[in-house]
């Protein structure tokens, strides 16, 4: 017990270090900003907490990031890294809003789990072809998720701005690019009245429970697992190698897919520009924090929304360049990310991860 | 593993909590200075998709409130700003935060910000919130509409005068919102200015890829466009490319772009944003907090057709009459700029 | 649409082609020393932000491109020793320290322009230099000698940095540090002074590659200036397959197709733009996906190395 007590005493006071050196950092371009690196600071770390307000807003954005970073999780897991998230994103958002939009008298208990259910599928989908890509064609998936990324974006845009387009904004001839909004009895009801939590955050939090069964309970998970642990020694022993690849792909995108459709049902009831709003990226280091562990992606999605509307408030309240937020925010995971260095020796998922970045590979080293 | 991953579960937490309690006393500081109301100050608040030096659509209504503010009084009038909220959650916690601290009036320019408004404004009653472009009003919410095909249409009949090519380039973002009215105008008016003079459109597919938008204005130039415009961040981009080009001139909107190519900007469809804020200020003070649908538009001189005067001697006056007359009509009504039906 | 596709308008496509190759291939060829050592960068967009900025303010108060070259490879030296600090020396995850220092850099540059410059402002960048009697060659000459100096170090770069990698002893560490570094560190060969020196190659390369874009093409800064262009020329690092030649196929294909669509909508097109639009993306995928193969990676790829351990 005590030395257990002694080990996360020791990881606390390790991430706090990395923390304040970063902020350390960080105040050197706040006073380069000419503004007050304590007042800042102060509003940053007490806005996300201090009320109801501010843990709402974190709890708004942990939801999305949580769903994309179980998503990475499952791939990583799998040996395949995915940064199509902002892709499978948009694609889950817009099927669900198709749904919703055309099916507008159907009773909420069938419309509401049809609606994540065809959002979740569409993402899938799309990040399915990254993983089919990859396990038939040797595409990288970082190649192709990049690609797909592009492709989802203007695919998107198509949609909201064509067939999908609300037709109120066509009619009044403003033309906005964004869909109708859903019909009411799939918003998904506020946890607190007055202000935006949704309960999308229960939802995300249910998931990562399952994600974790799945993958540590279930012999699925632990086939993928293995797959992701080795592709060489998984098909010696008898695993369909391609076919979970692609497996982990599609639940990567579907989760991801789900983030869509969490942000659509929740938040903004529509689709509209600017809905992926950059998670597909802030989840995949919402996982990588949260060890890419099911669960340990819950307090990291938690405090990297945190992080995210915490700068967003300093920006505001000191009133500097909008650009002093990603300054600290990417100062934060540089800092947190090097202090790993100090608290255990890189084991097991450095190796995995290795494995993952390296590509599908066949043959190894050989050719020098 | 499991262990680990709890432990580390543990640290996180015990360091929200850690910072939780930490902030509390020093938060309270702040809170007692909400500084003591002497003057009566209007509070205005501004929410930007992009930057405030766009060159585009939101330096200009950074520029139209830094006039009221100049007009009325630095004394009288308070501005806040917060730039590059392209996801409309952020912008939604910007917004309330701003109603939250007693802003007066808060702009959403933009118009992906009409979804998080309509949640926000029921809790904030005595606010007074306006976006656009848009068209759904609430009983404390503006919404404004450039009627950007206008302007398009007298500079699309300038671009078809002055063509030599007899091609107009239009470098759009992506086919939506203003962008799609403004360009309509264009084409409209180039047909009006000269029928046989053609306009092509070509979409970079991004509204703030300037890189883009200025190989974009190569392709169309060397395929023999000597008359460009564009619209949406992006356009700057495709301006300097322009700039770059012996006898291409450029023709642009939202703003006044001649200052960065004083040779080459032709003129501008510039919105009057200062008409539009005074006069939501006004409708404010006489007890009108919203639900109004503010058109900017020629009529009322919310879009005016600037001409750069460095280049006024290259409009042939015929040309100047043509345009003055066509600007008269729409103001009129006789002249009505359609607009695309799908 | 008939007999449109004319010579004039082939050498229109295939001379911006070229040009829009020019900042993929040099990031790429950067990102292809980071991976050959074993490191993967994620940040290369940061970085390219980096080296638009710094170049451009350079250009801007200094009067002098060149300087501004100069400056930017400065500024991707420090960003790339940055990324070799946080994942050589503290072996951080590549994965999110990438990430990072994309925020950070997209950040800083943006934050430094605002606070030096304040508004878009426009530079005198490079000049188009026509080659000596090459550029009078009917078709090829507009098409490949009439580019500014970078277009041409571009891909000059693309046989240097072969022959580094293959023929040069250095080259051969660096193959050796990426595959098998535990027997290139038995052999003498620091593993982690290769992959601080490929990182510092890697980041001047893609800070060059975003100074290509403020100085050689856009002649002015504004925010996001990169718009995605790092994240592709990593994903052109594997289309290549960490090859030079390879990665000038990628770049010239993507960037043909993404001149060609341009053309096709500048000369009138009757269906959604967004096709248009996606096909260099479309384009690089099938073109790998119908090429495929058995595919090779430096073993070591994404493994912090610590001696003594077998990774």
């Amino acid at each position: 017990m005590n030395t257990k007590f002694r080990q996360v005493l020791k990881q606390v006071l390790v991430l706090l270090a990395a923390l304040a050196g970063a902020l350390l950092v960080g105040a050197l371009f706040l006073l380069l900003a000419k503004s007050d690196p304590i007042k800042a600071y102060t509003v940053m770390f007490s806005g996300p907490v201090n009320d109801k307000y501010g843990i709402t807003e974190t709890l708004v954005r942990t939801a999305p990031l949580l769903l994309v970073g179980l998503g990475i999780v499952i791939s990583f897991r799998s040996g395949i890294i995915n940064i199509g998230a902002e892709g499978q994103i948009l694609a889950g958002a817009i099927g669900a809003t198709a749904v919703g939009t055309s099916l507008p008298d159907m009773p909420g208990v069938i419309l509401l789990p049809l609606v994540f259910l065809v959002g979740g599928l569409c993402g899938a989908i799309w990040g399915g072809i990254a993983g089919w890509l990859k396990a038939h064609l040797s595409v990288n998936e970082i190649l192709s998720t990049v690609m797909l990324n592009q492709i989802a974006f203007q695919l998107y845009m198509f949609l909201i701005r064509g067939p999908l387009i609300d037709p109120q904004e066509v009619s009044y001839g403003t033309g906005v690019p964004q869909t109708a909004i859903i019909p009411a009895q799939i918003w998904l009801s506020k946890l607190i009245p007055g202000t935006r939590l949704h309960s999308g955050i229960i939802f995300a939090l249910i998931l990562a429970v399952l994600v974790y069964i799945f993958l540590w309970r279930t012999s699925i998970g632990y086939r993928m697992r293995a797959v992701g642990a080795g592709p060489e020694a998984a098909r010696y022993a008898g695993i369909r190698v391609e076919w979970y690849l692609v497996l982990a792909m599609a639940l990567a995108g579907g989760m991801a897919g789900l983030a869509g459709v969490v942000e659509v049902t929740g938040v903004h009831h529509r689709s509209l520009e600017g809905l992926s709003a950059g998670y597909g990226f802030s989840g995949i280091v919402a996982a990588l924090f949260g060890r890419l562990h099911p669960l340990g992606t819950i307090p990291a999605a938690i405090l990297f929304g945190a992080l995210l509307l915490g700068a967003e408030m300093m920006q505001r309240a000191v009133n500097i360049p909008a650009a002093m937020i990603m300054v600290i925010q990417g100062l934060v995971v540089l800092f947190v990310v090097s202090s790993d260095h100090f608290q255990r020796n890189p084991g097991s998922l450095a190796q995995l991860k290795a494995k993952v970045f390296r590509g599908n590979v066949d043959k190894e080293g050989g050719e020098l | 593993m499991k262990k680990r991953v709890f432990s580390l579960l543990l640290a996180v937490l015990t360091l929200l909590a850690l910072s939780g309690c930490g902030a509390k006393p020093t938060a309270q500081t702040p809170a007692p200075a909400p500084e003591a109301p002497k003057v009566e100050k209007l509070r205005i608040a501004l929410v930007l998709p992009a930057t405030v030096d766009d060159l585009a659509w939101g330096q200009s209504m950074v520029e139209g409130l830094k006039a009221v503010q100049k007009t009325m009084g630095e004394d009288k009038v308070e501005v806040a700003i917060s730039e590059k909220l392209g996801g409309a959650v952020d912008a939604g916690s910007a917004i309330r935060q701003y109603a939250t601290q007693g802003y007066d009036i808060i702009f959403a320019h933009g118009s992906q910000y009409q979804s998080v408004l309509t949640e926000i404004i029921k809790d904030f009653p005595k606010t007074t919130f306006a976006y656009g472009t848009g068209f759904t009003t609430h009983p404390n919410v503006f919404a404004y509409d450039p009627q950007a095909q206008e302007g398009g249409y007298l500079l699309g009949m300038l671009a078809a005068l002055m063509s030599k090519s007899g091609i107009v380039g239009i470098i759009g973002p992506m086919e939506s919102g203003d962008a799609v009215k403004y360009n309509y105008g264009i084409q409209q008016g180039v047909i009006a200015g000269k029928a046989e003079v053609k306009s092509r459109i070509a979409y970079t597919g991004s509204f703030n890829d300037i890189v883009g938008a200025g190989n974009m204005a190569k392709t169309q130039m060397s395929a023999g466009a000597d008359i460009l415009t564009g619209s949406s961040q992006q356009a700057v981009g495709a301006l300097r490319a322009v700039a770059e080009t012996k006898n291409a001139y450029w023709l642009s909107t939202d703003m006044d772009q001649s200052g960065i190519a004083p040779d080459h900007v032709l003129a501008a469809q510039v919105y009057n944003w200062e008409k539009i804020v005074k006069k939501i200020i006004e409708l404010r003070k006489a007890g009108t907090l919203g639900g109004q649908h503010l058109t900017l538009s020629l009529a009322d001189g919310t879009i005016e057709l600037k001409y750069n005067a460095k280049l006024a001697d290259k409009i042939p006056a015929e040309a100047k009459a043509k345009i003055e007359q066509a600007k008269k009509d729409i103001i009129s009504g006789k002249l009505k700029v359609e607009l695309p039906k799908k | 649409m008939d007999g449109i596709i004319n010579s004039e308008i082939m050498i229109i496509i295939l001379a911006a082609g070229i040009r829009l190759a020019t900042p993929y291939l040099l990031a790429a060829l950067g990102e292809m020393f980071v991976q050959r050592s074993g490191v993967y960068n994620l940040g290369v967009e940061g970085i390219m932000m980096m080296g638009a900025f710094s170049g451009f303010y350079a250009t801007l108060q200094l009067g002098s491109p060149l300087l501004g070259i100069a400056v930017s490879l400065v500024v991707g030296a420090l960003m790339g020793l940055l990324m070799a600090l946080v994942s050589v020396t503290f072996k951080a995850e590549q994965g999110i320290s990438g990430i990072g220092l994309y925020m950070f850099g997209w950040g800083l540059s943006g934050l430094l322009f605002r606070l030096y410059v304040g508004g878009i402002t426009s530079v005198e960048g490079l000049k188009a230099v026509k080659v000596p009697l090459l550029s009078s060659i009917p078709f090829l000459g507009p098409v490949l000698f009439d580019h500014n100096g970078l277009v041409y170090t571009a891909f000059l770069l693309v046989p240097v940095t072969g022959f580094i990698l293959f023929k040069s002893s250095w080259g051969l560490n660096v193959r050796a540090v990426g595959n098998k570094p535990e027997a290139a560190d038995t052999l003498g060969v620091s593993v982690v002074l290769i992959r601080y020196q490929c990182l510092i190659v890697g980041g001047m390369l893609a800070a060059l590659a975003g100074a290509f874009l403020t100085i050689g093409q856009a002649n002015m800064y504004a925010d996001n200036i990169t718009a995605g262009r790092g994240f592709i020329a990593i994903a052109l690092v594997y289309f290549g397959r960490w090859s030079p030649w390879g990665i000038l196929l990628g770049s010239l294909l993507f960037s043909l197709a993404d001149s060609f669509q341009s053309m096709v909508q500048v000369l009138g097109i009757n269906f959604p733009y967004e096709l248009a639009v996606v096909l260099p993306y479309m384009v690089t995928i099938i073109a790998l996906a119908i090429s495929y193969g058995r595919v090779w990676a430096p073993a070591a790829l994404g493994k912090p190395f610590q001696r003594g351990t077998r990774g």
